[in-house]
Parts: C-alpha cells; sequence; structure tokens
C-alpha cells in the first residue's frame, strides 16, 4: 500500500523523476514529468543509450562516469532543447539535473536515480539581468565618454549644494588637482563681484526644486576670470522632489564679450546721431519711422510719440506736406533715394528751410531706410538775397546796353544834322585866317571820329547782344520755351498760367538773339504788370496778318495803362507806365527798335484792370 | 472718437472662403458697434484701420490682437479724430475667384480702392498709403508723384 503511494507521489511530481539499471543504464521508473522531458515516450528496459530522447551525448558520457565512480553530480541551469510541438517553436528549457548512485546495500552501484528539475524561468531572468548588466555598462561607458570629451563641463549636485560629481574638464580649465576638495575650492574660484549672487541663486533654485541658467565668472588656470554659462535641470525622485540636479557649463566668454562689443558700438552710433545738430531718423521698410534722435524733438518741442510713424509730414509747411508725403510713398515704392527742399517748423513756430534726404540700406535684414534733415535755412536766405540782386544787377546791366545802344542810335541823326550844317557852312563862309582853315579841318576830323566812336558803340553792344546775328528759320515753341526757362522762378511765385498757340504760325525767320530780346520783354512785363488779386493768364498765339505777314500777339490779364492819343510815346525810352515796378523802363523801346529795324511796328491795346494786349507784327506789309 | 491702424500677419493663408466669412462677419459686428473703417489683405499680409468712441475701439483692439488667426500685430496709430473718414466698413483683397465678390457689399479690389479720404490729415493719409503699399506691393498702388508743371 505505501509502495504504491509513494509510486503515485512520484508520478505526479512536478520534477522529474527516473531511476537507471545496471551498467546498461536501463529505464526503470519514469514519471510523467521526466516522460515530458525526455520527449520521446520510453519502456522500462529499455538502455538510455539506445533511446537517449532528448538527453544529449555529453550528459550520457557523464551518467556513465557518475555510474562508474559512484560519486553523486548535481548540473545547474543544463540546458535541453526540447523537441517543438504543435503551437511551441523548439525552445531550450533549463534543468538542474541531480545524478545520485544507488546502491543495494553496501554492494557496489547498481543504477543511477535521475531528477531533472526545470529552472527555465529562473534561468531567463538571469539571462536577462546579465544583458542588462552589460547594456547598463555599454551605456555608463558611452555617457562617460561623452561627458569627458564634449567642451562643457559637467557636474551633479546634491540638495545640499555637495558636488557628487564633476568632469574632468573642470580639473582642466581650473588647474586644480584631482585632490582638490570641490565643493571648498568652488566658489573661491568663482569672480568675487558675481559669488554672492551665484550662490544664492543656486541656493534658491535648488529651494525651489527648479532648474537654473545664470552666468558668472570662473577663475581659469591662468588666473584670468572667464565668463561662463552655468545651466542645470533637477532630477525628480516622486513628484516635486529634486534629489540631483545635473548641469554644465559652458564659456561664453568670447560671445559676451562681442555682444559687449556690439553693444557698445550700438551705444556709441545712437550717441552720436542723438550728438549731432541734426534731424536723424530710420524707418522701417514699409516708410514707418522708428525712431528719431535727441535733436528732432528738441527742435520740433514733440515727443517721439507725439511724433508717430508719419507725424514727420505734419511739420512740414501745410503747403508742401501733400508732395513730400507723395514723393515719401513713391520712394518707398522704387527705393529711389528721397530728397527735397521743405521748410520744417521749429518749437516756437518758425519754419526754417531744411534739405530732407533719406536713403535705402538693403542688406540680410532687409530694407531699412536712414534720413537726415540738415538745416539749409541760412544758406536758403543768403542764396535768395543774392538772386535778387543779381537779378536786378543783370537787369541794369542790360538796361545799359540798351541805353548806349539807343543812345548811340538816337546820337547819329544830330550828328548827320551836325555834319550837314558844318558842310553848308564851309562852303558858304570863307576864312581869312589860315589858322582858322586849320580849325575847320580839326572840327572836320573831330566830327569824324565822333561819328566812328558812336558807329562802333553801336556795334560792339550788337555784337555783345548778339543782335545782329544773321535771321533764320526758328521753330517759335522752342524760343519761348527756352525765355520761360529762364522766367521759371517768377512763374511758379506767381502761379501764372500760360498758354502757347503757335498751330497758326510755328516758325518765323528772325535772328535768334532779337527773337529772344522781344519775348523776353514781352513776357516779362506781362507778369510784372500782374493784377496781385488775380494769378496771371498769359495767352501767346502766332499767326498771319490779312497782310500776308505773320505776327505774335501776347495777351494778359494785368493791370492795364492808360494809352496816350498816339502810338509812339508809349516806348519812349525811359517812360514808366508803372512807376512803383521795378525797371529801367527801356525794354519796349528795344522792343520797339528791333521791330523797325527790320520793318515791323508793335501794336498795343489795353483797358485799365482788365489787360493788356501787344501785337507784333514782324515785318512790313 | 478714435482711430486705430495696425499692421499684422496671418498665421495660415486665408482662403476665399475665409475671407468671405471675415467680411460677414466684421460687417455685421462693427454695424452693430458704429464701427467703420477698412482692412487690407494680400498674401498673408493685413493692415486695418477701424474708427469708432474710444470705449468700443479699445476693447475691440485688445479682442482683435488676441485673435489666433493673426500674429505680429502692430499697432501704428491710435489717436483722437474729430470725424470719421469712412462711411461704413469695407476690405479690399485679391480673390482666387474674383467674379463672385464683385457684387458683395463692402467688398473692393485692390486697384479700385480710392485714394485715402480728405478728412484724414495728411500725415494719416500718408500712413494709409504706406500701408496699402506694404500689403498690396508696389503693383497695386501707382504713386507716381505728380510735380507741378511750370
Amino acid at each position: 500500500m505505501r509502495e504504491q503511494q509513494l509510486q503515485d507521489i512520484l508520478r505526479h511530481m512536478p520534477a522529474g523523476v527516473a531511476t537507471l539499471q545496471g551498467e546498461a543504464l536501463r529505464f526503470g521508473f519514469v514519471n510523467e514529468a521526466m516522460q515530458a522531458v525526455l520527449g520521446a515516450p520510453v519502456q522500462e528496459g529499455q538502455a538510455v543509450a539506445d533511446h537517449p530522447g532528448t538527453i544529449p551525448a555529453d550528459l550520457l558520457d557523464v551518467m556513465q562516469q557518475v555510474f562508474r565512480s559512484g560519486r553523486p553530480y548535481v548540473a545547474k541551469s543544463y540546458g535541453i532543447p526540447l523537441p517543438a510541438t504543435d503551437d511551441q517553436n523548439p525552445t531550450p528549457r533549463y534543468f538542474d539535473i541531480a545524478l545520485e548512485p544507488v546502491r543495494e546495500g553496501d554492494g557496489p552501484v547498481s543504477g543511477l536515480l535521475l531528477f531533472a528539475m526545470d529552472v527555465t524561468a529562473q534561468e531567463e531572468a538571469r539571462q536577462k539581468a546579465h544583458h542588462l548588466a552589460i547594456e547598463t555598462r555599454r551605456l555608463d561607458t558611452r555617457l562617460r565618454v561623452l561627458t569627458e570629451t564634449v567642451p562643457q563641463i559637467t557636474f551633479t549636485v546634491d540638495a545640499d549644494g555637495r558636488y557628487e560629481y564633476v568632469s574632468p574638464q573642470w580639473y582642466y580649465y581650473t588647474g586644480q588637482p584631482p585632490t582638490a576638495d570641490l565643493n571648498a575650492i568652488w566658489p573661491l574660484l568663482i569672480h568675487p563681484d558675481d559669488r554672492l549672487r551665484v550662490l544664492y541663486q543656486s541656493d534658491s533654485a535648488r529651494a525651489a526644486g527648479i532648474g537654473w541658467s545664470y552666468e558668472y565668472r570662473l577663475r581659469r588656470h591662468d588666473g584670468q576670470y572667464r565668463w561662463l554659462l552655468s545651466r542645470a535641470l533637477p532630477e525628480l525622485h516622486g513628484p516635486d522632489q529634486a534629489v540631483f540636479w545635473h548641469g554644465a557649463l559652458t564659456e561664453v566668454h568670447d560671445q559676451r564679450e562681442l555682444a559687449e562689443a556690439l553693444r557698445r558700438g550700438e551705444a556709441e552710433l545712437r550717441f552720436l546721431a542723438d550728438s549731432i545738430p541734426e534731424l536723424i531718423w530710420t524707418a522701417t521698410a514699409e516708410g514707418f519711422i522708428d525712431y528719431y534722435n535727441e535733436y528732432t524733438a528738441e527742435y520740433s518741442g514733440l515727443t517721439k510719440a507725439e511724433l508717430g510713424p508719419t507725424g514727420w509730414i505734419n511739420l512740414l509747411d501745410p503747403s508742401e506736406q501733400a508732395g513730400a508725403a507723395r514723393r515719401w510713398v513713391h520712394s518707398i515704392a522704387t527705393g529711389e533715394p528721397y530728397e527735397g527742399l521743405f521748410r520744417m517748423r521749429r518749437h516756437d513756430g518758425r519754419y526754417r528751410w531744411h534739405i530732407i534726404r533719406a536713403r535705402q540700406l538693403a542688406d540680410e535684414r532687409g530694407p531699412r531706410w536712414f534720413g537726415a534733415c540738415t538745416d539749409v535755412d541760412d544758406q536758403h536766405r543768403l542764396r535768395e538775397v543774392l538772386q535778387t540782386q543779381y537779378d536786378e544787377l543783370a537787369r541794369t546791366n542790360r538796361d545799359l546796353d540798351t541805353f548806349v545802344y539807343t543812345a548811340s542810335h538816337d546820337l547819329k541823326q544830330p550828328l548827320l544834322n551836325l555834319r550837314g550844317l558844318f558842310d553848308e557852312l564851309r562852303r558858304t563862309a570863307t576864312f581869312d585866317d589860315p589858322e582858322e582853315g586849320e580849325i575847320v579841318g580839326m572840327l572836320d576830323q573831330a566830327l569824324s571820329q565822333l561819328d566812328a566812336t558812336l558807329q562802333e558803340l553801336a556795334e560792339t553792344v550788337e555784337d555783345q547782344r548778339g543782335l545782329s546775328a544773321t535771321p533764320e528759320t526758328l521753330e517759335l515753341r522752342s524760343v519761348a520755351d527756352e525765355v520761360l526757362l529762364g522766367l521759371r522762378t517768377q512763374v511758379q511765385e506767381s502761379g501764372a498760367v500760360i498758354d502757347l498757340d503757335f498751330a497758326a504760325a510755328p516758325t518765323l525767320t528772325y535772328g535768334r538773339a532779337n527773337l529772344r530780346s522781344i519775348l523776353h520783354n514781352l513776357f516779362s512785363n506781362a507778369l510784372k504788370f500782374a493784377d496781385p488779386t488775380r494769378p496771371p493768364h498769359i495767352q501767346v498765339r502766332s499767326g498771319i496778318a490779312n497782310t500776308g505777314q505773320p505776327f505774335l500777339a501776347v495777351q494778359d490779364n494785368g493791370l492795364g495803362m492808360k494809352l496816350p492819343s498816339h502810338r509812339a510815346p508809349v516806348f519812349q525810352p525811359f517812360a514808366r507806365q508803372h512807376p512803383h515796378i521795378a525797371g529801367a523802363g527801356v525794354g519796349m523801346y528795344l522792343v520797339q527798335r528791333i521791330v523797325a529795324s527790320r520793318g515791323g511796328h508793335l501794336e498795343v491795346s489795353s483797358t485799365v484792370g482788365a489787360g493788356t494786349t501787344f501785337t507784333v507784327h514782324w515785318f512790313g506789309a | 472718437m478714435i482711430h486705430i491702424v495696425y499692421m499684422s500677419r496671418a498665421v495660415r493663408p486665408l482662403s476665399d472662403q475665409d475671407l468671405q466669412s471675415l467680411l460677414d462677419q466684421c460687417r455685421r459686428d462693427n454695424a452693430a458697434r458704429n464701427v467703420t473703417g477698412v482692412l487690407f489683405y494680400s498674401h498673408g499680409n493685413i493692415a486695418q484701420l477701424i474708427e469708432g468712441e474710444k470705449e468700443v475701439l479699445e476693447p475691440l483692439f485688445e479682442v482683435i490682437s488676441r485673435d489666433g488667426r493673426h500674429s505680429n500685430v502692430v499697432k501704428l496709430v491710435d489717436k483722437p479724430i474729430s470725424t470719421r473718414s469712412f462711411k461704413d466698413w469695407s476690405m479690399a483683397f485679391h480673390p482666387i475667384e474674383p467674379s463672385g465678390f464683385e457684387a458683395l457689399q463692402g467688398f473692393l479690389l485692390p486697384h479700385h480702392l480710392p485714394p485715402p479720404p480728405s478728412s484724414l490729415s495728411i500725415a494719416d493719409a500718408m500712413l494709409v498709403d504706406l500701408v496699402k503699399l506694404a500689403v498690396f506691393g508696389a503693383d497695386a498702388t501707382p504713386s507716381e508723384p505728380t510735380l507741378a508743371h511750370a
């Protein structure tokens, strides 16, 4: 009964149990678990060497030896490849195998007891742990190589601020021996000006359980203090419980110096711009002013905020604002430089002339505009005064020439009379005294000299003024434009409207200088004698008269004049219709002389307060 | 009464449909709040001039500047005005398919935009011109200076 019970227990044991009998090691008792290990079913009495199943050759060999020597043997974690089953691939399974020699009493070994305990799970766990250890070692090595290769100093600090680890770079950098006490030395190497701040910042970051990032100066091995950036992050064990801080120190000395130099350079440029007594500003690519220098505020009496992105326009004279704005928008659209002469309002309300210039700078930071307003008020006023004086001088000079010209002509007739009278006298009178005859000869000579001098005078002026030039075919339009160009200041100032209509007779054969002189006189008179209550409107028209000869009419809407009963006196030299208006009074006289010298004549009609029309009939009918 | 001018960049390009719904929404909201003005849009560039009562406009601008559809909001002008320069609220942009938009209330093609109203100061009119130029580029806004001819 007990035998039976024991057999049942052995049969159902989770470990494999088998007995091997005799020298041939024939299977005796084999329980279910051992059957599974062996793979193929075995029969009692079969020799294990003939039906080894899954048992490898080396184990068979060991079995023989144990039998012979009688010494038990245990093989730990012995791998036996189990054959594939329907749902499993062949996998090595691991067993602790015990071989126990069996003796009958004190006799020789008669068989073996074979135990096989499945330890596959343990073995797999052990192998996994082994691989993990290898991997960890590999990662650890890699991390160490990396931390010791990067240029940064890496470190680990615990919650109390004690250094757990610092990479060797720290020793290279600071020149401290490897035996140095990190916690004692480190604070001493920080620049005295930064030390307290650094200690406080790191302390408060650790207290708050957060990372940090700050810069400080650390003494290098050569004694120089260099700027470093210290950054660290906490390692959290559990929520909000930081145990270590891992970080790195990066040298930022050169970047910092460079940034400092840039900041200094920028500050110096700004200081320079603020020190210049000119209005200096910069604008964005879109044309909005983003910087005005100090002087702009000083000059305008407005703050930068009051001026705003386009407020500079408000500083200009109201009549110039629209044009200046159009031109600025045009410059922004095309990138063309901006330049203009404008009156700009000072803080006291006075307007001063400024040249506003701006240019676009286009580089990798995108286009921007740089501008300056230069005060040219004094120069401008001086130039205006000079221009007025120059104009006056030029006019006086011209008038004097004209005077000489006309005077030499006008003296010719009296001289001719004098010559006639003298010849008559010489013919009718007799001179007894030979000395008197000499006087008559001298008188004759003097008269001839006077005649020659007058002739020369007239010719000189004619040559100088080009009045004696030979006639050529002239485009009235181009000569008139030329003359108006010379008068553009007066035209602009008065806001005159001038209509030129040369369609009926576009060309004229005449001396160029003469035509220019005539047009100049007629146009400048029309502008000069304008009615101050209305802008001048001058209509110029050429045509062919009934006589078949060309004419030119210049009609204005000016003051007009009272015409004397007969025509000639209007154009007497020095006769001035409007004494309050500047002029030498010889202009129209000269026109009349020129026209008359070609056989033409000048016609005038006028209404006081309505205007005057001059008609030049170029040639005699 | 004040007016505010700002420029910004759309976070992503707005489609015709986006633009139309923006137009509808703004016209409805602005009419209710008595806000007038004009909005320019092209290739992600946005610029807007709005005018209205200070108590309405300032919170409105707060909402606008926080709108997630655009970023880089730069306020150019925020100042008191005496009169409105725009009689309602309108919007100018280049739709991909313009035919459907021509008839829409408050929609303008950029090259049909009228010049800035004369009720604006010259400095403000120039600002609107510059903003238009920045949004639509030089082609859409011919701005050849008309030089006084002697």
